[in-house]
């Protein structure tokens, strides 16, 4: 026994002393040496197909959308092509959704309460507060990311996403970025929480931490019926009606752009500031073109993407509608809590070209964009005391009519500043809960949480402060 | 006024998250005696293995502290063992010299790890592990060094201390020794001082990689490096260490460059830099980019940087930072 361990313990001196004399390349040396042996095994037992036609179809198609003059106009149809079947395929299956949950569940459930005596509090949290806004997040969120997500994976299950990051990364590497942000900025069109999930392909931790941290910048889907509205409303009417749709459509795809703008700058400033670093191991497989398998496309963007954001989206509505009905209805020295922030908060709101009830809405509207207009139109509601609009305090509701809608605002004091910087803020502000919460999941660290909070607030009531200045210094 | 003290308190939140160690660090920054102790035995080793004198004097200029603080220090440390006064000279006992060693040993593996793992900086590597140093044990120091494959030498050819003390001394060179027209190895590169190391860096100059000595005058050494002519100056090149290569069939043939190939060519891989480090290199290691493997440029990006090359049947895009350190023939 003794022996043995002794001649252990001279084994290990001796394999100690060798470690030094073999040096720091032996993991190189390991690895090529199996790669060779390797590569010498297999070309002894495999023989190839001399026809090599399938490589020749791939470098065709390769040619086209990596060209000089193809390669961008084809991307920018095929995600103009994707946004317009998500936002305008969305309508019928949202309206539907709402008609079942909003209009027909939401009513049936007030009865049930009444007909059990519910006191009126808790009926106004759990039905008009807590229910409405999950119904309400559900039917505007859930058809749109049906559509989107399964056309985006359609897109990367064929191949041609890799592409768009091989046209982009020269971009992004001159922010300090990796190529495939390109990937997970335009999945936050769809949904940031997405694409701060979609991160996950960008192997190395610095650039994925930019990624992450940016993906909000990305004009995603929640936000983009609060642009067209409030971009029909205020920048349509400018112009001679036969310019107004395009137009407005023209100022809504230019923040989008705005906010590619703002991605990538902050990119730039992030990697040399917060995440100075250097770029890390880049590399990018063009995996070869194949037909998209239709079921699993369908199973990873449904069960995967779809209902795991909205399953988060839900989870936070929940509370939050209660939020919402109990800032409205809670009544201090006969004044709601909803007034009394509202009137605290609008000066300095004022001051950077927004209001009272913009603020408020944006801070308690937190769990998802889509629910920020109704919130709007319920604060509006309050505030000014117009009657025949809505359901009573605290009740989310959306008008059929957009001039209803115009005229409700303008009696909240809106003019055409206010709406242009609340498309500015819509685009530059908190990301919702559901972002939040899975950039912590992803990152695990409050601190990057908190910068992707924070930052594009402060971005957003700088931008908006400055836009109010030129605005009044121009006209 | 309330905005004001809205988008104040933001900045503020804003400006607690990216300081929030800096401001911990700076609170705890007189508390540790254990850091003096520590810092005074790395030094101490530093004198005995340069040959050179070591006083109390020079022991408080090192660590900015003043005289009479440096002689408790020195007490407590004779006190304990770790070093003995003989005749206002300082020595390290063989308990202090082991003391060192594992101090030394962390701060190279914490230097590995930061070069490995991390894409921090280069020239933040060594002040950050100055800090780190202190804050781990000798547990976690095998731990990290068994995650890193218990590496030899640190990221600027150092060798790390083992476990047990032992340190490899390999008999170097200055890169100013070599004679015109010899192959030599960088072995090591001082880190110290700081602009010139991180001018070293600069040129991409690191451990491991093969040089050739073009011609060396008064002045300057005119080096040819995988490909590149760099002419340094004398007191640069005084912080490269070298070992020469003797036996001609180790010599690399590191000419032509990856990014040299033009869309449609073929090469075979010779082999990767020693510039490609850490996930870099192990990522390409892992694709098969290995000496001997066929690569063929396909396609060119709009910008002609990154470029698509085929290994092994598939596609790979690599950036041009990249393929001008894989070396083909």
């Amino acid at each position: 026994m003794e022996k043995e361990l002794k001649q252990r313990e001279l084994l290990l001196e001796v394999a100690n002393k060798l470690r030094w004399k073999i040096g720091e390349n032996v993991h190189d040396l390991i690895l090529e040496s199996i790669y060779k042996h390797a590569e010498e095994i297999a070309s002894a037992v495999t023989k190839r197909k001399v026809g090599v036609q399938k490589f020749d179809f791939d470098s065709f198609i390769d040619r086209i959308v990596t060209n000089k003059w193809t390669g961008f106009p084809i991307m920018f149809l095929l995600l103009a092509i994707v946004f317009w079947l998500t936002i305008v395929g969305a309508n019928y299956p949202s309206s539907a959704l709402s008609f079942l949950l909003v209009d027909t569940i939401h009513p049936l459930l007030r009865k049930v309460a009444e007909y059990f005596y519910f006191p009126w509090w808790l009926k106004g949290i759990l039905i008009d507060g807590a229910y409405l806004s999950m119904a309400w997040v559900i039917s505007v969120m859930l058809p749109p990311m049906a559509i989107f997500f399964p056309l985006f994976t359609f897109l990367e299950d064929f191949g041609y996403l890799p592409r768009v990051a091989f046209n982009m990364d020269a971009i992004y590497k001159k922010v300090g970025a990796h190529g495939k942000q390109a990937l997970t900025m335009s999945m936050g069109f769809g949904c940031n929480a997405a694409g701060v999930i979609a991160a996950r392909i960008i192997d190395s931790p610095r650039e994925r931490l930019i990624a992450i941290i940016t993906n909000n910048f990305s004009l995603c889907n929640g936000r983009w019926p609060t642009q067209i509205l409030i971009s029909t409303i205020f920048i349509g009417s400018l112009v001679p009606s036969y310019l107004a749709g395009l137009i407005s459509a023209g100022v809504v795809v230019g923040v989008a752009i705005l906010g590619v703008l703002f991605s990538l700058i902050v990119s730039w400033f992030l990697s040399r500031t917060l995440l100075k670093g250097e770029p890390s191991a880049f590399s990018l497989e063009l995996p070869p073109y194949r037909p998209p398998k239709i079921l699993q496309i369908l199973y990873t963007s449904l069960i995967d993407r779809t209902l795991l954001v909205l399953w988060r989206a839900v989870v936070f509505a929940f509370p939050a509608g209660a939020v919402i009905w109990l800032v409205a209805n809670v009544n201090i020295n006969n004044l709601s809590i909803a007034e009394h922030f509202i009137r605290w908060i609008n000066p300095s709101a004022v001051f950077i070209g927004l209001n009272g009830v913009i603020i408020l809405a944006y801070i308690i509207a937190i769990p998802a964009n889509e629910i920020v207009i109704p919130t709007i139109l319920m604060l509006t509601v309050l505030t000014t005391k117009l009657t025949g609009f809505g359901a009573g305090a605290g009740v989310m509701f959306e008008l059929e009519n957009i001039s209803d809608i115009e005229y409700l605002l303008k009696a909240g004091g809106w003019t055409t500043l206010t709406g242009i910087n609340l498309m500015l803020f819509s685009l530059l502000h908190n990301p919702c809960s559901t972002t939040i919460f899975t950039i912590y999941k992803e990152t695990k660290s409050f601190k990057w949480t908190a910068i992707a909070t924070f930052l594009p607030i402060v971005l957003g009531i700088l931008v908006c402060f400055l836009v109010t200045r030129l605005w009044y210094i121009l006209f | 006024m309330s905005t004001i003290i809205i988008i104040l308190s933001l900045l503020i939140v804003f400006i607690f998250f990216l300081y929030k160690n800096k401001a911990f660090y700076l609170m705890k920054k007189n508390v540790k005696e254990k850091e003096k102790i520590e810092d005074s035995l790395k030094y101490l080793y530093d004198c005995e293995y340069n040959q050179r004198p070591c006083t109390i004097k020079s022991l408080s200029k090192k660590l900015s502290i003043s005289f009479i603080e440096t002689t408790q220090l020195i007490n407590k440390l004779v006190e304990l063992g770790l070093v003995t006064e003989k005749s206002d000279e300082l020595f390290l006992t063989a308990e202090g010299r082991q003391n060192a060693l594992q101090i030394i040993r962390i701060h190279r593996l914490l230097e590995k790890y930061f070069a490995e793992n991390t894409s921090i900086v280069e020239s933040r590597w060594h002040k950050l592990a100055e800090i780190k140093e202190h804050q781990l044990n000798v547990e976690e120091a095998n731990q990290i060094a068994s995650n890193l494959g218990n590496p030899l030498i640190d990221p600027h050819g150092d060798p790390i201390p083992s476990v047990d003390g032992t340190i490899l001394l390999e008999n170097t060179i200055k890169l100013t020794e070599l004679n015109e027209g010899l192959t030599a190895e960088i072995i090591h590169i001082e880190d110290e001082p700081e602009e010139i190391f991180s001018l070293i860096n600069s040129l991409k100059l690191y451990p491991g990689m093969q040089l050739k000595v073009k011609s060396i005058d008064k002045e300057n050494v005119l080096i040819e490096i995988e490909g590149r002519i760099i002419s340094l100056k004398k007191d640069v090149a005084d912080n490269i260490n070298v070992k020469e290569i003797k036996n001609e069939i180790l010599i690399k043939n590191f000419n032509r460059t990856l990014s040299s190939l033009k869309a449609g060519e073929s090469a075979i891989v010779v082999g990767l830099s020693k510039a490609l480090r850490g996930q870099q290199r192990r990522r390409l290691l892992d694709l098969g980019i290995v000496p001997g493997t066929k690569i063929k440029a396909v396609l060119e990006s709009i910008g002609k940087d990154p470029v698509a090359y085929e290994v092994r049947g598939t596609l790979i895009a690599l950036r041009k930072n990249q393929s001008d350190y894989i070396f083909i023939q």
